[in-house]
């Protein structure tokens, strides 16, 4: 298992865009990936309970990922969201 | 007349088309085949992802491509393994398809609608929508056909989901009126792209509204008419003739310089509160952003941002604007806003206390950190930074002070900035203004907070409804503060700006043009229409224009000669 913590610059924190690219980038390895934050723990490849989840901007998120190519997960979704998601 | 909320601009008069989505029956069934259930759901996904898709591509050549994914949002929801695994486990207990479907998407509506967020609450259309198409998939349900409106159609429905919106012809719809949804949901984001007027969150809309009577849709005051009489219809008409009018011409404005009549050449910037504001800026053909309000930062969470996070901000706004300047207003805030991590204590007069630069520069670690950010930011652009409330030019050589002790610190850290980096007064105090020689012998540039400083030029409170007639731009008093700012930038040669409200104001204009503004920063939407209101005067005409003004001695006079002069 592998985690790395991030914070969340860009203006609208996990919504719909946002959400949808960060799974569709990570979906593809077959870890499993979840997103944390100081008071919940999602299914990072559930478009549903990320934008369920609400994570605003300015939030400290840990990225937990556990499994085949984790590593590979971990560095696509850690760049992602310090790109801003591409915004 | 029936109100809501405008969400699309413009005035559209039609025949009143209801429409009231298929509802879906189905028989609850529990004991079902678990086999035959899940072919059958899965087929279903199958057919509303290949109707979903050819309707994204649709959308994405029609309207735009953010506005296709919209619906690929939809494909990728009701792929979701959390939502399929959901109702998979359902159908495992012997619930046939629709039940499942159902029960789960209910769940996530609740969910969403249950989020104290704006956006996260709008999500709970997209889900209802997808429920609704699945269950009409699943129970063989015709849908309506949105794109066989006839021409002059005035939409009316309950809710308007994305799937109706991007069926629509736009050149047959004229305007559309909803019961449910906001400024943020996808229909109003679809209207607007497609420039339809839109007036939503009119109550009981579809009960009211009969079929093919006739309607007035007025999605700039989010206003519907129904049954307008002759007189209306020809007001609406010619009103819906003026904004296209209007249109148009503004569009003509797109791409050309800011020039006075007689080609004086000035800046066009514009006011913006996210990084992502920028974009906006830019698309309305912005020549820069003449204030970045940084308040946006710090609210509506439980720390302050750190020095990295305000970094990428500040670089995201300066990349978006390709080199053109963007001028940073450092952290404007105080005991009026709730922020409890800076441990603000409410002040009986928050607008005189402890606020702003007085903050920031009694907390000099936390106020590091933002300037900081902002220094580092600078090597990704055309950056300068502005100080916000200034009333003595001790604030501003505090501050430069502090930006040199952080060149000195990236100095040697070998941390690239702009070597140049410009630093301004907002000047929005009556202080400031009256020592704007001072202040002009140590700032790179002015910028006029036009919004406070007529607050405080004549002590009135905005929001006090007993004195508000008072607040006004035109008073004697306001005027000769803001040729007093110009006049004394000039004569230190140094550029001077307006980021307030008036310098969007047609009838401010002559008189800026007459002082000789540098720069104009404006709302975004209002960009073009101010070029298109610099390009009417030339200078003597303007200086005809503040000659009379400076001459009249109430604040009712100077606005009904400025009326007769401007909107002749």
């Amino acid at each position: 298992m592998v985690s790395k913590k991030v914070t969340l610059t860009n203006a609208q924190g996990f919504h719909m865009r946002p959400a949808m690219n960060f799974v569709q980038a990570i979906t593809k390895y077959p870890c499993k990936i979840s997103v944390k934050t100081p008071d919940k723990e999602v299914d990072g490849k559930s478009v549903m309970n990320l934008i369920a989840a609400c994570i605003k901007c300015g939030t400290e998120v840990e990225i937990i990922c556990d499994g085949e190519q984790e590593n590979e997960a971990l560095d696509t979704a850690i760049a992602l969201i310090e790109s801003g998601f591409g915004e | 007349m029936l109100n809501g909320i405008g969400v699309s601009k413009g005035y559209g008069i039609g025949r009143v088309v209801i429409v009231k989505e298929a509802v879906a029956t189905f028989t609850p069934k529990t004991n079902c085949d678990v086999e035959v259930e899940r072919k059958r759901f899965n087929d279903a996904v199958s057919e509303f992802i290949a109707s979903n898709t050819a309707r994204a591509e649709k959308v994405t050549a029609s309207v735009g491509e953010k506005e296709g994914e919209i619906i690929l949002g939809h494909i990728m929801m009701i792929q979701d393994p959390y939502i399929c695994s959901e109702i998979e486990k359902s159908i495992d207990e012997g619930n046939c398809a629709e039940l499942a479907v159902e029960t789960v998407c209910n769940t996530f509506i609740e969910m969403f609608s249950s989020v104290d967020d704006e956006f996260t609450k709008q999500r709970a259309a997209d889900v209802r929508d997808i429920k609704t198409e699945m269950l009409n998939i699943l129970t063989g349900t015709q849908t309506v056909d949105l794109s066989l409106l006839e021409k002059g159609a005035v939409l009316v429905a309950s809710e308007l989901t994305p799937s109706m919106t991007a069926c629509i012809n736009k050149e047959n719809v004229v305007g559309i009126i909803t019961e449910l949804g906001s400024k943020t949901s996808h229909a109003a984001i679809l209207a607007r792209a497609m420039e339809i007027p839109a007036v939503l969150s009119v109550p009981n809309a579809v009960d009211i509204l009969k079929d093919d009577e006739l309607v007035v849709v007025n999605g700039m005051d989010g206003e519907v008419i129904k049954n307008p009489n002759t007189e209306e219809q020809a007001h609406y008409l010619q009103k819906r003739l003026d904004y296209i009018a209007e249109k148009n011409a503004l569009a003509s404005f797109i791409g050309q310089d800011t020039k006075t009549a007689d080609g004086t050449k000035v800046d066009l910037f514009g006011n913006i509160g996210t990084p992502k504001d920028a974009e906006k800026v830019a698309s309305y053909d912005g020549e820069g952003v003449g204030l970045f309000r940084t308040e946006f930062l710090f609210m509506d969470r439980s720390s302050a941002p750190n020095e990295n996070e305000q970094f990428e901000a500040y670089k995201q706004a300066l990349l978006i604007m390709k080199g053109k300047q963007v001028i940073i207003r450092t952290l404007d805030i105080g005991g009026d806003k709730e922020i409890p991590y800076m441990g603000l204590e409410k002040e009986e007069n928050a607008f005189l206390g402890f606020r702003a630069i007085r903050y920031c520069l009694n907390n000099p670690e936390f106020y590091k950190v933002q300037l900081k950010a902002i220094v580092r930011a600078s090597a990704y652009g055309n950056l300068a930074v502005m100080v916000p409330l200034v009333t003595g030019v001790e604030e501003l050589r505090a501050v430069k002070e502090m930006i040199a002790e952080i060149k000195a610190e990236l100095d040697e850290q070998s941390i690239p900035y702009d070597k140049d980096l410009k630093v301004g007064v907002m000047i929005e105090t009556p202080a400031a203004s009256l020592i704007a020689d001072i202040l002009a012998k140590e700032a790179d540039f002015f910028s006029i907070g036009t919004n406070d400083l007529t607050g405080y030029t004549l002590a009135v409170d905005r929001g006090n409804a007993n004195v508000e007639y008072l607040y006004s731009t035109y008073a004697p008093s306001v005027i000769r503060s803001i040729k007093h700012i110009i006049t004394e930038a000039k004569s230190a040669g140094i550029p001077v700006g307006m980021c307030g409200e008036a310098a969007a104001d047609p009838l401010m204009i002559p008189l800026l043009i007459s002082f000789g503004l540098d720069e104009y920063s404006v709302t975004a939407t209002s960009i073009l229409s101010t070029r298109k209101e610099i390009a009417r005067w030339t200078k003597e005409e303007a200086d005809k224009v503040a000659e009379t003004v400076l001459q009249l001695d109430t604040e009712k006079k100077i606005v009904s000669e400025l009326k007769r002069i401007v909107l002749n």
